[in-house]
């Protein structure tokens, strides 16, 4: 089982499926699916329309470790249905989400609890948003989902992470906003709407869809961390995303406010005044942006290796 | 036409069998153009017997020839396998059979 | 009494036309943008024969937009004879009585309205061709009287650079001008002095500058991270059953992930089986991205290009060892003597198709698709001119057992031509049919054949998934039948043949299972893959390729 893991680790994070993902990304040996194939906990509404189904209703649910914390760990897998959340996926995410609370009320109850044990949520998140043959479940289970991090709150961490071929979007976009943690490749992407919904909406000129390079200055991970939308950048390997998640993990709680895009009166404001930026800058393009951020070259940042990138990078700061 | 997710059952018997090594496996993702596999073992006096959902219709002619083909080759008995495909083609529903029976030899008893 | 004949007609015609045109040309041979279509009411007249350049990579798009906006009063009726039909405009010609008869090689995504418009009466078609038939008509029955070519650069006295892509316009400059033809150019960029002269001012009638640089599709480039795993396997097959065996070293590769799989496979697979300077050495192909770490790790020999693909350009001209560069260190591409040397000097064709019929046949036409051919049944055939030898053209010949029926005991060597193909498509579709959509088509179109890519005569060898049907090792029509059937896998076609008959072919060699070849399956995946995204393309050409923007995902 071990040599299995180690050879994950080297595997690009991207081409990886959802259930190598979540059984790679924490300690060997310490990963227990729930909700799991052998359940069969599959769409009682797919069939009705024709379409396939997965025995695991498109995400990977379970509990690891890393080092001596529980890792309550849920990974969508990109491939089933865009990732898209339907009623079951839906309540797999919720649930395992309110599973780490509780066991974090559960260790707490017992006394004190050393900060290396505190469970973390950590999600792997693939997904173009709510699966449209189930909309209103797959609505409601992004409703619950914003709820149970807000109960987290306090409680235990959020880590999102970010780096499938389909990205992050729809509801799921904001639900990310929500974390406390994302974590990006360069390959990942999150945003709201989807890149060929925007064009048809607004026209190519605006934005082409097929401009793919265009697509990932947009919503790409090197943009959302020049951003601050991201608060780390790992390479495209199983191993950078473990090594970055680790680290997450080892900041204290205390710390996580710092790294959140909303929950307070402060990140607010400071979502307003880049709304104020964003009007006196009037930027065409990322770039733009980039180049405001003290960039001097933005052009250059897109093919920089990524090692190269986080060494030179200006992130935006609004006073 | 109304779409709908159709169910085809098979049970194959062969000639020299070899009992199903595992307890339970599970193999694969349900992308467009691929499917997933489960296989768990079960008495079924040396048969195997197969359920296939699938959103085509008109091909349970090739699966069944495909899945005798792969009974035949791995002389498997005692199993029960259920597959839920996209739009599998033969070539990669065999290949994933295979890759799901040599995901035994890595490690095991799975899951 | 009668006059005596005038033999300098055409000269007198093309004098009188571009008298009628000079009023809106400046300096030297220079038509202002806004000119463009008053300069071709003046140029063409009804009935003509004329040329818009396009072919699979640039597309003189400007000038056919120009031509589109002309008075159908002055211009209508024309004679189109061009390469391909990929863009809207070229078919709205027709719709609008400015063309009306078409002499092509490839349909592209106007496909589908070239038959609706044959259907309809707007669009009479005069035939399919592949291409290099095409240029050769050029100079024997479909001269162009006008032809819209396209240029990087040009200046004032009509000297054009094509560079990267000179593709077709050579062929197509020649033809039209030494018949007293009109040549009118779209150049991205009017200039002093070109970078190099590709195609003499004299021979050029009228430069435009175009708003926009002219379209450039990059057709030939496949994303690694879309190969499958049995795209992998088919290329191992391939490697192994064919390359090696018949020590294949100067080809061409059609279009497609398959053949783009066996590029990737090269540096891996290929190493592993020493197969390095023994194949794949020389190549008439285009600049495919994929054949760069195959380049890289000194695979390859030499290439000459049908054209330039894009974001090929940097990478091609810091490999002048390998690629056709001019003195000035600019690459030169030429469909026409690139698709010569796919006849005459390469050993093997391989590539995919969406049909085979139980002969052997093989299309990618569909009911309702004027697809077209491009260069497959050009290169995809025997040369039968070709008298040169090589060790693979030898030992094809020596196989091709129907031989001596025509030539006694003669020897003489032949091309290997290789169709790959799985036996189910998208949703399903077998590949392996009774009868090919074709004969649909022709009945849907009104064309006096149905149009056949590769025909059976011309087929040596088939790979499937299930394995290699050596078909010139077939007696007759019906063995030949039989070991299409044994590689057919469950289509109806593989599923009608007899086990005792595909037993006694494999007994033979005639075909060759994945197990017969000994290849290990379960190696066969991406892993293999010398570069599994474009990323890694990049990567492996120093950062000198540049993907397209489509391509990117980063």
């Amino acid at each position: 089982m071990s040599s299995r893991w180690e050879a994950l680790q080297h595997q690009s994070f991207l081409e990886c499926n959802a259930r190598q993902r979540a059984t790679a990304l924490v300690d060997p040996d310490t990963f227990t699916e729930l909700a799991g194939p052998r359940d069969r906990l599959s769409s009682p509404h797919l069939p009705v329309l024709g379409e396939a189904i997965q025995f695991d209703d498109g995400i990977v649910t379970g509990v690891g470790l890393i080092g001596r914390k529980p890792i309550f760990i849920a990974s969508q897998e990109g491939r089933f249905i865009g990732g898209a959340v339907g009623e079951v996926h839906g309540a797999k995410l919720v649930n395992i989400v309110r599973l780490a609370r509780e066991s974090f009320d559960g260790m707490t109850a017992k006394g004190n609890l050393p900060e290396e044990r505190r469970p973390a949520v950590v999600l792997s998140v693939d997904t173009g948003g709510v699966r449209l043959h189930e909309a209103n479940a797959g609505l409601l289970a992004h409703a619950e989902l914003i709820d149970q991090f807000q109960d987290c709150k306090g409680k235990v961490p959020v880590v999102c992470l970010i780096g499938g071929k389909v990205g992050c979007f729809g509801g799921m976009g904001f639900i990310a906003a929500a974390a406390d943690i994302i974590i990006m490749s360069q390959n990942g992407r999150l945003g709201l709407t989807g890149p060929e919904v925007i064009e048809e909406e607004m026209g190519k000129e605006e934005f082409d869809s097929s401009d793919r390079s265009l697509v990932y200055r947009t919503t790409g991970g090197k943009h959302r961390y020049i951003m601050r939308d991201c608060n780390f950048l790992a390479a495209d390997s199983i191993a950078a995303f473990r090594a970055a998640l680790r680290d997450a993990l080892a900041l204290p709680y205390a710390a996580l406010d710092a790294q959140r895009r909303i929950g307070s009166l402060e990140k607010v404001e400071e979502q307003l005044k880049l709304v104020d930026l964003c009007v006196k800058l009037a930027p065409k393009d990322s770039k733009d942006v980039w180049k405001y951020a003290g960039n001097e070259d933005p052009g250059a940042l897109v093919d920089m290796t990524l090692d190269t990138f986080l060494k030179q990078v200006k992130r935006l700061s609004v006073a | 036409m109304r779409k709908k997710l159709n169910e085809l059952n098979f049970e194959f018997k062969v000639q020299n069998p070899k009992d199903f090594p595992a307890e339970f496996l599970h193999y694969g993702v349900v992308g467009s153009g691929d499917m997933e596999i489960i296989m768990e073992k079960k008495p079924l006096g040396g048969a195997v017997k197969v359920k296939v959902l699938t959103p085509v219709i008109g091909f349970e002619e090739v699966w069944r020839r495909v899945l005798n083909r792969f009974v035949n080759d791995t002389g498997i008995a005692n199993a029960s396998i259920e597959i839920n495909d996209c739009n599998a083609t033969p070539v990669v529903g065999s290949l994933r059979l295979r890759q799901a029976l040599s995901e035994l030899k890595e490690v095991g008893n799975v899951q | 009494m009668s006059e005596p004949r005038k033999w300098d007609t055409r000269k007198t015609d093309y004098l009188e036309r571009m008298s009628g045109a000079a009023p809106y040309i400046g300096k030297g041979k220079v038509v202002a943008a806004p000119d463009t279509t008053k300069v071709l009411e003046a140029a063409i007249r009804p009935f003509d024969r004329v040329n818009i350049e396009g072919n699979n990579q640039k597309q003189a798009d400007f000038l056919a937009e120009c031509l589109k906006k002309c008075d159908t009063h002055r211009v209508h009726d024309l004679h189109m004879v061009q390469s391909a039909v990929p863009l809207a405009v070229h078919l709205d010609l027709f719709e609008v009585g400015i063309a009306r008869k078409l002499d092509f090689a490839f349909g592209g995504p106007q496909a589908g309205r070239v038959a609706q418009f044959i259907n309809e009466g707007k669009l009479q078609l005069g035939a399919i061709h592949t291409y290099l038939e095409l240029f050769a008509r050029y100079f024997i029955d479909l001269t162009p009287r006008v032809s819209l070519v396209c240029a990087y650069e040009g200046d004032a006295s009509g000297n054009l650079y094509t560079g990267f892509n000179t593709e077709d316009t050579p062929a197509i400059v020649e033809a039209t001008k030494f018949r007293q033809g009109i040549v009118i150019a779209q150049v991205n960029k009017l200039v002093e002095k070109v970078s190099r002269v590709d195609i003499p001012g004299e021979w050029v009638d009228v430069v435009v500058e175009s708003p926009k640089p002219f379209f450039l599709e990059p057709l030939f480039t496949r994303d690694p991270a879309l190969i499958t795993d049995t795209q992998v396997l088919m290329a191992m097959m391939a490697i192994d059953g064919i390359y090696a065996e018949y020590g294949i070293k100067s080809l061409n590769h059609g279009i497609g992930f398959n053949t783009a799989a066996i590029e990737l496979l090269l540096p891996t697979y290929g190493e592993e089986r020493n197969l390095k300077g023994k194949i794949c050495t020389e190549w008439a192909l285009n600049p495919h991205p994929t054949l760069i770490p195959a380049i890289e790790t000194g695979w390859v020999e030499t290439i000459h290009s049908f054209g330039g693909e894009l974001g090929m350009q940097r990478y091609c001209e810091a490999r002048g060892d390998v690629f056709f560069l001019g003195p000035d260190g600019t690459m030169r591409s030429n469909r026409a003597f690139s698709q010569t040397a796919g006849h005459y000097a390469i050993d093997m064709f391989i590539g995919g198709t969406l049909q085979i019929d139980k002969y052997g046949n093989s299309s990618t036409a569909t009911a309702n698709r004027v697809a077209g051919f491009g260069g497959a049944p050009n290169m995809g055939c025997d040369a039968k001119g070709r008298r040169h030898c090589t060790e693979a053209w030898l030992k094809c010949g020596a196989e091709f057992v129907s031989q001596s029926e025509y030539l006694g005991i003669m020897p003489r060597g032949k091309r290997l031509v290789v169709q790959m193909v799985e036996t189910f498509g998208e949703k399903m579709a077998p590949a392996f049919v009774d009868k090919l959509d074709a004969w649909q088509l022709a009945k849907n179109a009104n064309l006096p054949l149905p149009p056949v890519m590769i025909y059976a005569d011309d087929l040596t060898h088939i790979i499937t998934e299930e394995g290699i049907a050596y078909l010139l090792k077939c007696r007759g029509l019906e063995e030949r039948m039989a070991a299409i059937r044994g590689v057919a896998g469950f289509t109806d076609i593989g599923l009608s043949a007899k086990p005792e008959e595909t037993r006694a072919l494999r007994e033979k060699g005639i075909i060759r299972t994945v197990d017969d070849l000994g290849i290990d399956t379960g190696r066969a995946n991406r892993s293999l893959l010398a570069a599994k995204n474009m990323y890694e393309l990049v990567e492996w050409s120093g950062g000198l390729y540049d993907p397209p923007v489509r391509f990117r995902n980063w």
